[in-house]
């Protein structure tokens, strides 16, 4: 170099120069290496978990139908507001909030719990915002789609009860499955997620598992933005089976009507087969409208409604028919006269004990309704007499009761197919704390346990079970609602990763009838005595349908001591029954709650439901021949 | 301005040439893969065009004039500088950088300021007898500094500026400074930097983004991804996805094509270079550009004249201040600064001074022998 200057070490400083670039430049080829080489398969994936999305697409739930094919349940498609939680994920949700919920019409408490809810989702997956989107909802997504690209419209299944109010207790309904849901034992490592419908009561959360169809997926690419690129994949849904009851519609209607048109408006009718235990019709009053928890959960209106339900005293969401536990008062003497028979407290020949207008224990006077001398059995159910059982109740003792209830089953639930079922209660439940606290199981305690008061209180399904065995002379069957499920196509190829199998299709396994025996004399008697309660001057003899012979029986459950039982403490109408009495067809029990006696208000809806019956029994004949002339 | 004879042929370093024209091209291919829907390629490919007539311009005119003219060129730098803040400036992303003249267009002075900078510093260092830069020489070099990048910091373009200090840098080294000063100054840097940062922001001058952008490289995982550190995120993720040998399979699902790398045509070239070729294609860049050094470093060693060997250093610490600042913001261990790529950037000013600079340590290497 011509400007070799020594002083300066120019040539060295050049050189250092040249050694600086040189690990600079190595440096960053080191940093490439750990980058790309080391770790190039973290990134790779990282990238592609930021552009692959996985959009779930709901399966449909199987339809609901009645015994001949009527629809009860089914879904239709509509359009949900869907937000996906990627980008949420670091931005705080506040500033959202108000930009959805003024967007949207929806409360900033929803939007905010919604947030909160997607936040603790997987990265990448997404939730309904809001249900049932207006044409309004869908030109405000469609319009702010670059700033809150989060935002999707999707056509959905949604749930929908053509029936209303009817049948509601029975169908049930469908919901998201909530947090608390999702860590219970029952659906924990059964791959559900926040945002799942599953069934929520009767019928939809009983058989939930074959009603839900499996989802499918679309597995797409997005941009940055979250908007998609194009779609990779699709993975097809498989539906859910449909559900053939044992309803049957007409029956129901009528079972309803008759509740509609009730003193109280307050009560149960359930019709059954006692041959099978096929439930013909379920109502409990008041009812509800599934409807409003699917639609209205997710609207302000709806959710008013839905705290409406919760709070009102009359409890519209009980099932009364398999969660309302009521004192039987009368109708209890059925299975009654059949424990003392099968015990030996009375026998065919010597059935007769003195009614004597009441009894008195200790110093107290028991009443019955009137004097009704010394009757044998039969006599004693048909016009009820109180006084009989008393005196029988005490023969037996409290044992005999007690052995009487578990012949009957009424210390079990009844395995009817309806989530949440009650167990009656009966001095077999009490006994234990009656001893602890009074010292003793005292005989009026007996005496009142003999008429259906006091220490017994039982579900309308439960009675209606037991006097069904009376009506097939000891055959008990288990009272359900299926009568099949229909099979479903498998879905996609065999070998498939995606594949799923078909699924059968399945009818109800009748288990073995519980059994009580008695000798058929014995059986007479007591069919007799409720042969009589309609059909020979017994309490309900208002009732009889000339050819259709009812066998039944009325009664009368007090709600508070004789005195204050007026206004909403009346007494408990029933009355439980079946027909034709020696080979019965149908069973039917009634309970108006509080309007009295059981003759005067549960016989005649009971009336109402065979004439249904009888009507399209019946008249099947002419009906058909119409349609084929036709 | 010598002319195109067979002696100027002989001398005319085809090498440098070369390589800068296929850096140059490299670089419109990842252009293209970076934004394949947009023509910036072929815009590109158009300012290559022009940049390479520029560079042989200038390679075959005699420095030595071109550097007596400086203080014409610095002058006329230091007004279009001011242009840029006048209602002729134009701005873009938030920062007033560039500047629309009639006839010309649009371009970013800061870019081509350099070199007027470069010559009247080297007019300036060249001319001097001393062995030992005098402390006197510094403040003439200083002021000779100070009046673009005091204009630069006015628009306020912090990335620009930062390219200029290794031009400053490379003249005070090359001019005897003594090491003790080199030692002092590195050592006050390394004292001072995190000292301005902590101090910059408990006063809130550093302003938040900033603080993110600096806190992304520090630990990347605690930054809002969302946020500023986003940047760094993604570009790590870019380069880290291409693994050895580039991505395989469709573009259409690229990084920069689903828009999660930003700029990537322009100040994120080498994340799309990484995400396309892979390893191997990012080291043959960085040997490029080593070898292109490699050959200026050479070439001033050769210089017929201080002034010459002062121009090609100057520019050699340039480029590679530039080439490590934006390649090391793309691998994720620099803060994100506007700094483009020399050559591969898209931008028609960047390839344009670039070619010129070039043109300038060519033009010094064929003058090697004349005196």
């Amino acid at each position: 170099m011509k400007i070799y200057d020594h002083i300066q070490n120019l040539s060295a400083r050049v050189g250092a120069i040249q050694v600086i670039a040189f690990i600079l430049l190595t440096l960053l080829g080191a940093r490439l290496y750990y980058l790309q080489v080391v770790n190039g398969e973290y990134y790779s994936d990282r990238a592609e978990n930021q552009r692959i999305r996985l959009i779930p697409i709901p399966a449909p739930r199987g339809a609901i139908f009645d015994r001949k094919g009527r629809i009860l349940v089914d879904s239709r498609p509509i359009y949900n507001v869907v937000i996906s939680n990627d980008g949420l994920k670091h931005a705080s949700g506040a500033d959202k909030v108000a930009d959805y919920s003024s967007g949207l019409q929806l409360e900033p408490q929803f939007v905010s719990e919604r947030l909160s809810v997607l936040k603790k989702q997987n990265e990448f997956e997404s939730l309904v915002l809001k249900e049932n989107a207006t044409i309004e909802d869908i030109a405000w997504v469609e319009a702010h789609s670059l700033e809150f690209p989060e935002l999707r419209v999707e056509l959905q299944p949604q749930r929908h009860y053509p029936l209303g109010t009817t049948l509601a207790h029975v169908l049930g309904y469908v919901g998201e499955i909530s947090p608390k849901q999702l860590e219970s034992d029952a659906y924990k490592d059964k791959g559900f997620r926040p945002g799942d419908i599953i069934g929520k009561g009767g019928l939809e959360q009983y058989y939930d598992e074959y009603l839900r169809g499996r989802p499918g997926y679309k597995k797409v690419i997005v941009d940055s933005r979250g908007r998609v690129q194009s779609e990779l994949e699709t993975v097809p849904p498989q539906s859910g089976q449909d559900l053939v009851t044992t309803i049957d519609l007409d029956l129901q209607n009528t079972a309803e009507e008759q509740l509609a048109n009730s003193v109280t408006k307050r009560g149960v009718v359930i019709a059954m087969d006692p041959n099978n235990g096929e439930v013909l019709a379920m109502a409990s009053a008041p009812s509800f409208d599934p409807n409003i928890f699917v639609k209205g959960a997710s609207t302000p209106e709806g959710r008013k409604q839905i705290a409406a339900y919760w709070k009102d005293e009359t409890r519209p969401l009980l099932n009364r028919a398999i969660q309302g536990r009521y004192p039987p008062g009368s109708t209890w003497k059925i299975p009654e006269s059949v424990g003392a028979l099968q015990e030996g407290a009375i026998t065919v020949a010597h059935s007769n004990i003195l009614c004597g207008g009441g009894i008195t224990v200790g110093n107290k006077l028991t009443r019955c309704m009137s004097n009704h001398g010394s009757p044998p059995l039969d006599t004693a159910i048909t016009r009820s007499c109180d006084g009989y059982y008393y005196r029988l109740g005490l023969k037996m003792g409290i044992e005999g009761i007690i052995k009487m209830v578990e012949t009957f089953g009424f210390d079990k639930r009844s395995g009817i197919d309806l989530p949440n079922e009650k167990v009656p209660q009966t001095p077999k439940t009490w006994m234990k704390y009656v001893v602890k606290h009074e010292g003793k199981w005292s005989d009026i305690r007996t005496v009142y346990a003999s008429i259906g008061q006091d220490t017994v209180v039982v579900t309308p399904i439960s009675m209606l079970r037991a006097v069904s065995s009376v009506g097939m002379r000891g055959k008990e069957y288990i009272p359900h609602f299926l009568k099949e499920f229909e099979p479903i196509a498998a879905v996609g190829e065999e070998g498939d990763p995606n594949y799923i199998p078909a699924r059968a299709g399945f009818a109800f396994q009748h288990p073995e009838p519980n059994l009580i025996e008695l000798q058929p004399a014995q059986w007479d008697l007591v069919l007799k005595g409720m042969w009589g309660v309609v059909n020979a001057g017994g309490t309900a003899g208002s009732i009889r349908i000339p050819g259709f012979d009812i066998a039944g029986k009325t009664g009368t459950a007090q709600v508070a001591e004789v005195g204050k039982d007026t206004g909403k403490n009346r007494d408990h109408s029933w009355f439980v029954s079946f027909a034709p009495a020696y080979k019965p067809e149908m069973s039917v029990i009634a309970l108006i709650e509080n309007s009295g006696f059981g003759a005067q208000n549960a016989a005649p809806a009971v009336r109402a439901m065979y004439e249904s019956y009888l009507t399209r029994r019946d008249g099947q004949q002419p009906a058909t021949q119409e349609v084929a002339a036709r | 301005m010598v002319a195109l004879t067979e002696r100027g042929l002989r001398d005319f370093d085809w090498q440098t040439a070369i390589l800068a024209i296929l850096i140059s091209f490299f670089g419109v291919w990842q252009i293209h893969n970076a934004v394949p829907s947009e023509n910036y390629w072929s815009k590109q490919i158009f300012g290559i065009v022009i940049a390479f007539i520029a560079f042989i311009v200038v390679a075959f005119t005699d420095y030595r004039r071109l550097i007596d003219a400086a203080p014409i060129f610095y002058a006329f730098g230091l007004v279009l500088l001011f242009l840029v803040l006048t209602p002729l400036g134009v701005e873009i992303n938030g920062q007033k950088a560039w500047v629309r003249l009639p006839l010309v267009g649009q371009f970013q002075p800061s870019e081509f300021v350099k070199i007027p900078t470069v010559l009247m510093l080297a007019k300036y260092f060249g001319a001097r007898k001393s062995t030992v830069l005098t402390l006197r020489e510094a403040l003439v070099g200083g002021a000779i500094f100070a009046g673009p990048l005091a204009l630069i910091m006015l628009e306020p373009d912090a990335g620009q500026a930062i390219t200029y200090f290794p031009i400053l840098a490379a003249m005070f080294f090359l001019s005897g400074i003594k090491i003790r000063y080199v030692v002092i100054g590195t050592v006050l840097a390394a004292v001072m930097v995190p000292t301005a940062y902590i101090v910059g922001v408990k006063t809130g001058k550093i302003k938040r983004y900033q603080q993110e952008r600096i806190l992304a490289i520090i630990d990347p995982d605690k930054v809002d991804p969302r946020g500023y550190g986003y940047h760094t995120i993604q570009s790590v993720i870019t380069v880290g996805k291409g693994g050895i040998s580039g991505i395989k399979g469709d573009p259409e699902t690229s990084q920069s094509v689903l828009k999660f790398l930003p700029e990537p045509q322009t100040d994120f070239i080498f994340a799309v270079t990484a995400e396309n070729t892979g390893f191997i294609g990012c080291v043959s860049l960085l040997l490029a550009y080593a070898l292109l050094l490699s050959r200026m470093i050479a070439s001033a060693r050769q210089a017929s004249d201080r002034a010459g060997m002062l121009v090609i250093m100057s520019i050699v610490c340039g480029l590679a201040f530039q080439i490590f600042m934006n390649v090391g913001m793309a691998l994720g261990f620099l803060p994100v600064i506007g700094v483009p790529l020399p050559l591969m950037s898209a931008g028609l000013s960047a390839i344009l001074s670039t070619f010129i600079a070039i043109g300038f340590v060519v033009s010094v290497r064929m003058r090697r022998f004349v005196n």
